[in-house]
């Protein structure tokens, strides 16, 4: 990095800086396109069907099907760019825009390895550095957003199947931040810091999951329900309402929409990894270095991500009342046990 | 920074009181909290951005908006006879809260102070809950009992039978 950085006339802490963006803002990116290609087999696989093949570079390389997200972007970006009659204009325009900026946004929190020195300077490997006084409030804050897109897709689109969908959309961000929230103060608490380099600091030896089953557990149910993937898709439930919000959007609109709930899950796999599996840490190696901590954090990451994956072929959608229901009356007293439990145990010394 | 940050402010304000649609103008509302959250960041104090984002645009505009959309009315309705007194009353009191405000900045003692010590700590979130809870706790817990009346008052008058 330093010779490049002097090749290149930069210092190397601005190079560094640059590089960190890209990763931060790119990598998320590319990992949800990938997904959509991982999506589509793995849901192939476990129908027992074949999934997409058809599609081949140059006619040849079909590469289990890898060339059709390339298809898919060219289709996108060369399809009609239709805005119906009676659309609020600005808005629709706005709306794909309000979904796909807190996305992507949410993962410069995340440190994705250990940090360390070179050249007597100590980078950290997330793109706001430790002690901003944000720390994880800001992945918080930046997910309260994302229910913009959805409502400002639904309103703006005119049409009866869309505006339900956003209202239900919404209604169930809502309704899943409060026990979502629960959960990450427990994990705060025990931490004594909301910082994630201190939280996962904190985790040496002992991942959160074990001593925070609970917490987990509640966590990881309310990052389906944000990320507005089946069993809670309600924004878009085929069967009812079309396809929710998502109805009157075409082309490049609707694959930035349809990209960044993508982007939603590998920023919640992250966080998951953050805050109860230990972040960059690998088990039983106290110092893993920077390049193992990567590697640990990014398999940890498609862990997650395929675990989205796998729960959305395998559960059926939940009814609407059932959603509220089990949002209100099991996450929200789950979430609110592990707070009093983990509160009694400090209290006691534990 | 400060200039960016309050233009958003202004102009997020600006054009809620223009547009005549009230999704428009709660998004309008948004914009103008979010310049107000850049502002506490310039101001070192990220936690107060943070829950402003949270509390604010992330639920309280979230629910007014959702409430409009249910009620189905997007459009000002236009008053049944004007009542012209209103709007200058409405201006007057802006008028006076305004100049409140500026006064209390102005004679707070802490402006003076400004230049002179070098920059505040970062506030953090251990710094926010020990002042809640050691200085404010009777404030704390009155505002929740207050809230808590607000919400047990508001499901007795929508649930009939209970």
């Amino acid at each position: 990095m330093p010779t490049l950085a002097h090749l290149l006339h930069l210092s190397p802490e601005t190079l560094w800086m640059v590089a960190k963006v890209l990763i931060v803002f790119g990598g998320p990116f590319t990992l949800a396109s990938l997904l959509t290609w991982v999506e589509r087999r793995g849901a192939a696989m476990i129908q027992d069907r074949i999934g997409p093949n058809r599609a081949a570079l140059f006619g040849k390389w079909r590469l289990l099907g890898l060339p059709q997200i390339a298809a898919d972007g060219i289709k996108a970006f060369l399809k009609e760019d239709l805005v119906p009659p009676h659309v609020n204009k600005l808005v629709f325009w706005v709306a794909p825009l309000l979904t796909f900026l807190p996305a992507v946004m949410g993962f410069a929190i995340i440190p994705f390895g250990q940090s360390f020195v070179s050249g007597g300077q100590t980078y950290h490997l997330s793109l706001l550095d430790p002690g901003n006084g944000m720390g994880m409030l800001y992945p918080l804050a930046i997910g309260s957003m994302a229910v913009y897109g959805v409502l400002t897709a639904a309103w703006s689109s005119n049409n009866k199947w869309s505006i339900l969908g956003g209202m239900r959309a919404s209604a169930q961000m809502v309704s899943y931040e409060i026990g979502m929230s629960l959960a990450v103060i427990t994990v705060f608490m025990r931490a004594g810091a909301y910082d994630p380099h201190l939280i996962i600091q904190a985790q040496l030896g002992l991942w959160n999951v074990l001593p925070q089953f609970l917490g987990f557990l509640v966590f990881t149910t309310c990052m389906f329900a944000e990320t507005n993937r089946l069993p809670f898709d309600f924004a878009e439930g085929e069967a009812e309402i079309v396809a929710g919000y998502l109805t009157e959007y075409g082309s490049m609109k609707f694959a930035l929409m349809y990209l960044s709930e993508y982007v939603h899950m590998v920023t919640a796999s992250a966080l998951i990894v953050t805050l109860y599996f230990g972040g960059w840490r690998v088990p039983f190696v106290a110092d893993p270095g920077v390049w193992l901590s990567v590697l640990a954090f990014v398999i940890k990451l498609l862990c997650f991500c395929w675990l989205f994956i796998w729960i959305r072929w395998t559960l059926p959608r939940f009814r609407y009342d059932q959603l509220m229901k089990f949002g209100w009356k099991v996450m929200l007293p789950l979430s609110m046990a592990n707070f009093l439990i983990h509160a009694f145990l400090m209290f006691k010394g534990a | 920074m400060f200039l960016i940050f309050a233009l958003i402010t202004l102009l997020g304000a600006l054009a809620m009181f223009r547009s005549r649609n009230l999704i428009v103008a709660g998004l309008c509302l948004v914009l103008c909290f979010l310049g107000v959250a850049g502002l506490f960041l310039l101001l070192a104090n990220p936690v107060a951005a943070a829950l402003q984002i949270i509390v604010y645009s992330g639920a309280i505009v979230v629910l007014v908006l959702f409430v409009i959309m249910l009620l189905n009315s997007h459009e000002e309705e236009a008053a049944a006879q004007p009542h012209r007194i209103q709007r200058w009353l409405g201006a007057l009191a802006a008028a006076v809260l305004g100049a409140g405000a500026c006064k209390a900045v102005l004679s707070s003692p802490g402006l003076v102070r400004i230049g002179q010590e070098s920059p505040a700590r970062v506030m953090d979130l251990q710094q926010v809950g020990t002042s809640l809870f050691q200085q404010h706790v009777v404030a704390f817990e009155a505002a929740g009992l207050l809230l808590l009346a607000a919400m047990v008052a508001a499901v007795a008058l929508v649930k009939k039978e209970l």
